[in-house]
């Protein structure tokens, strides 16, 4: 059984109504009374313009709160994204529940040797197929950084490594205004047209605000500029509690609303009506260490929270769950990754990223991961359906019929729900142990490889159309992914 | 589509309607009722094995297509001539003495029908005894012993000694199986085979008769 992405669910409400009261009041206050550090004179002009405080000396912009409400409102309440395939499409909003891939890694657990090494081209290609395959994995957001790039032509290379093998839907962070366009350029032409694109966009891009309280200069024109196309863009912003946000999970959800929300604004300015993602990757420090942690069980907690706030704005929301700070896929990852995916979900988390692959504090990924997550999402997409009640779902009827010491095996009832009531796992190995010894007693991580090995070269994703495909790497001969 | 291949594809759907009524028809047509059997029934059921080991299938749908099988069974086997047989053999199945755990016995006993095997099933507690009795009356080719608690395993022990006293433990092969039972027990007490689930007893009983 899959469960169709946007599954809607209903169980998992950690705030109150008067909670969300009370968070929304600071929220407005934050941004009007304390207000946020502008890098960008673009922006800075934009929001002076349209009526913000703008002191132009200390770059403070105070937002009213009539202009954040205006831009809630302008902001569609559901996006949708959409795949190269119509069985790919997703709608983002509401409770619709959502999840995929993310992070922006720099190294990778080789499938062969199991060693840690530098992500190269082939590995973002590599990564997009097996995303293309696994059933529960419902987008892409590119994951890894190429060794062999730079800033100035990373988005394309990326990109197109992905848009070669998955017709899931793509999102990406992006490194220049150059690459932007080019990205823009190519799936304009995929599309057919950059008007198709706008229409039924298979990209989109992330952007993001710098904790606490900060719209830096570069991400800020990013912003501006995918703005102005009016493709979709998710404004991230990732307090971490203790460190750049604070210590209460209350709190971080507040401040964290209130950054992205200002970027939110600021699209909204820029082109009213824009496809936005209110959105968060927020986390926490490690009262040990200082450093970042992703796997911490109040990282879905916020989560959890973010989603009651953007579902009290009518946001669509980009959310963040299933990361892990074990160094290869074991225990803890797997504990780690299922618990925050699950409570992220449970909430109705629109678009939940990072939720396959991830490791070591979003700093490495793996391939037999993602076939893990796959599964783990699989049983969390499970959880979030709930349970179905009815009267042939109570069944008093075959209960009755059975009657004392029968049994349920060879009932039409049970053959005509086994397979939407149960979810069957692919990685969990329930045989008896003797079959499981027959298969070679393999550790789970084991199997997961081999089946990220055998999708890696039995899979074959639908491309790019020759003709398209000849154009692009004509017009842009800095894609290094081999032909 | 031929009759034939209509019956295979209702065994396959598990329509016990659809095999009956098919199998009547081939019948009154004048069909050999082996042939019905080797080339719908049995044939039908072959396929649910195979699509059942890839995970296509699972096991209510295996036992819906057996008991589908069985309505046509039901009507061509009384029409079988001397020496044809419908049966891939018999097999006498019970829990042991001291135990009424029966879901795990019924459903090994339900895969071997389905597999073709004509089932005996003596049901729960079955003290040694009776096993002797019903192993000379049906005359079994494979004695099914199942247990759920690990104190009644010993119960396994003493059948298996009541029928060596009996003088009829070589007519038989025993095959043992319940959740404490295992393949080191079933060897130390002179048991022939042991499966843990339900598809390893039926392709055990296969081999014990092949």
């Amino acid at each position: 059984m899959t469960i169709k992405p946007g599954a809607r669910a209903r169980d998992y409400k950690p705030f109150s109504e008067q909670d969300l009261k009370q968070i929304d009041d600071a929220i407005m206050n934050l941004l009007s009374d304390t207000g946020v550090k502008v890098s960008n004179q673009q922006a800075l002009e934009i929001f002076d313009e349209h009526g913000a405080e703008v002191d132009y000396e200390t770059q403070m912009v105070k937002l009213p709160q009539s202009m954040v409400e205006e831009a809630i409102d302008s902001t569609p309440s559901n996006v949708k994204l959409y795949g190269r395939e119509e069985k790919n499409n997703l709608e983002i909003g509401e409770n619709r529940v959502h999840y995929g891939t993310g992070g922006t890694v720099l190294d990778v657990l080789d499938l062969e040797t199991g060693e840690k090494r530098r992500i190269n081209i082939q590995d973002v290609a590599d990564i997009a197929k097996l995303v293309d395959a696994l059933e529960n994995i419902h987008f892409l957001v590119i994951p890894v950084y190429p060794n062999e790039c730079d800033d100035q032509n990373v988005d394309v290379n990326r990109f197109y490594s992905a848009l070669k093998n998955t017709t899931k839907h793509i999102m990406g962070g992006v490194y220049s205004i150059k690459g932007i366009r080019e990205v823009i350029k190519m799936a304009s032409k995929i599309a057919g047209s950059k008007e198709a694109l706008v229409n039924q966009p298979f990209i989109s891009f992330i952007t993001c605000v710098m904790s606490p309280l900060i719209l830096d200069d570069i991400y800020t024109d990013f912003l501006i500029e995918i703005a102005q196309h009016g493709l979709p863009v998710a404004i991230p912003a990732e307090p971490l509690s203790g460190a750049t946000g604070p210590i209460t999970v209350a709190g971080n959800v507040t401040l964290m609303a209130a950054e992205s929300l200002a970027g939110v604004v600021l699209a909204q300015l820029v082109n009213p009506g824009t496809p936005v993602l209110f959105a968060s990757t927020a986390s926490a420090m490690d009262l040990n260490t200082g450093l970042y942690i992703t796997g911490e069980v109040e990282m879905g907690l916020m989560h959890a929270g973010v989603a009651q706030v953007a579902q009290y704005y009518g946001l669509p929301l980009y959310a963040t769950a299933g990361m892990s700070d074990a160094k290869l896929p074991d225990i803890q990852s797997g504990y780690e990754s299922a618990m925050t995916t699950l409570l992220a979900g449970l909430s109705g988390a629109n678009y939940i990223h990072d939720a396959a692959g991830l490791l070591e504090m979003c700093q490495t990924v793996a391939y037999e991961k993602y076939v893990i997550d796959n599964e783990i999402i699989g049983m969390a997409m499970r959880a979030i359906k709930g349970i179905e009640v009815t009267e042939e779902t109570i069944a008093a009827d075959v209960i009755d019929r059975v009657g004392p010491s029968g049994n349920f095996l060879v009932e039409e009832h049970t053959r005509k729900h086994m397979r939407s009531e149960f979810f069957q796992p692919k990685v969990s190995d329930r045989q008896p142990r003797e079959g499981w010894e027959a298969d070679g007693a393999k550790p789970t991580r084991q199997r997961a490889i081999e089946m990220a090995k055998e999708i890696l070269n039995s899979h074959q994703p639908l491309g790019i159309e020759k003709k398209i495909d000849d154009e692009i790497r004509n017009e842009f001969p800095h894609i290094l992914l081999d032909k | 589509m031929s009759k034939m291949e209509k019956v295979v594809e209702e065994v396959i759907a598990g329509n016990v309607d659809g095999v009956t009524e098919l199998t009547q028809e081939l019948v009154d047509e004048g069909t050999k009722p082996s042939q019905i059997i080797k080339e719908g029934l049995v044939a039908g059921m072959d396929v649910v094995g195979g699509r059942f080991k890839k995970n296509e299938m699972f096991v209510p749908e295996v036992l819906i297509s057996a008991k589908a099988m069985h309505g046509g069974m039901d009507i061509v086997k009384p029409l079988l001539t001397e020496g044809e047989s419908s049966s891939a053999g018999t097999v006498i199945m019970a829990t042991v003495e001291g135990d009424l755990h029966d879901i795990g016995k019924n459903l090994v006993a339900m895969m071997l029908e389905g597999a073709g095997f004509e089932v005996v099933d003596l049901g729960v507690d079955v003290t040694a005894d009776e096993f002797v009795e019903a192993v000379k009356e049906h005359q079994p080719d494979i004695v099914g012993l199942s247990a759920l608690l690990t104190t009644t395993m010993p119960a396994m022990e003493e059948t298996l000694k009541s029928l060596e006293e009996a003088g009829i433990r070589d007519q038989v092969k025993v095959m043992v199986g319940g959740a404490p039972v295992s393949e080191g027990f079933a060897n130390e007490i002179g048991a022939d085979g042991y499966a843990a689930d339900g598809s390893t007893a039926t392709d055990i009983a296969r081999e014990f008769v092949s």
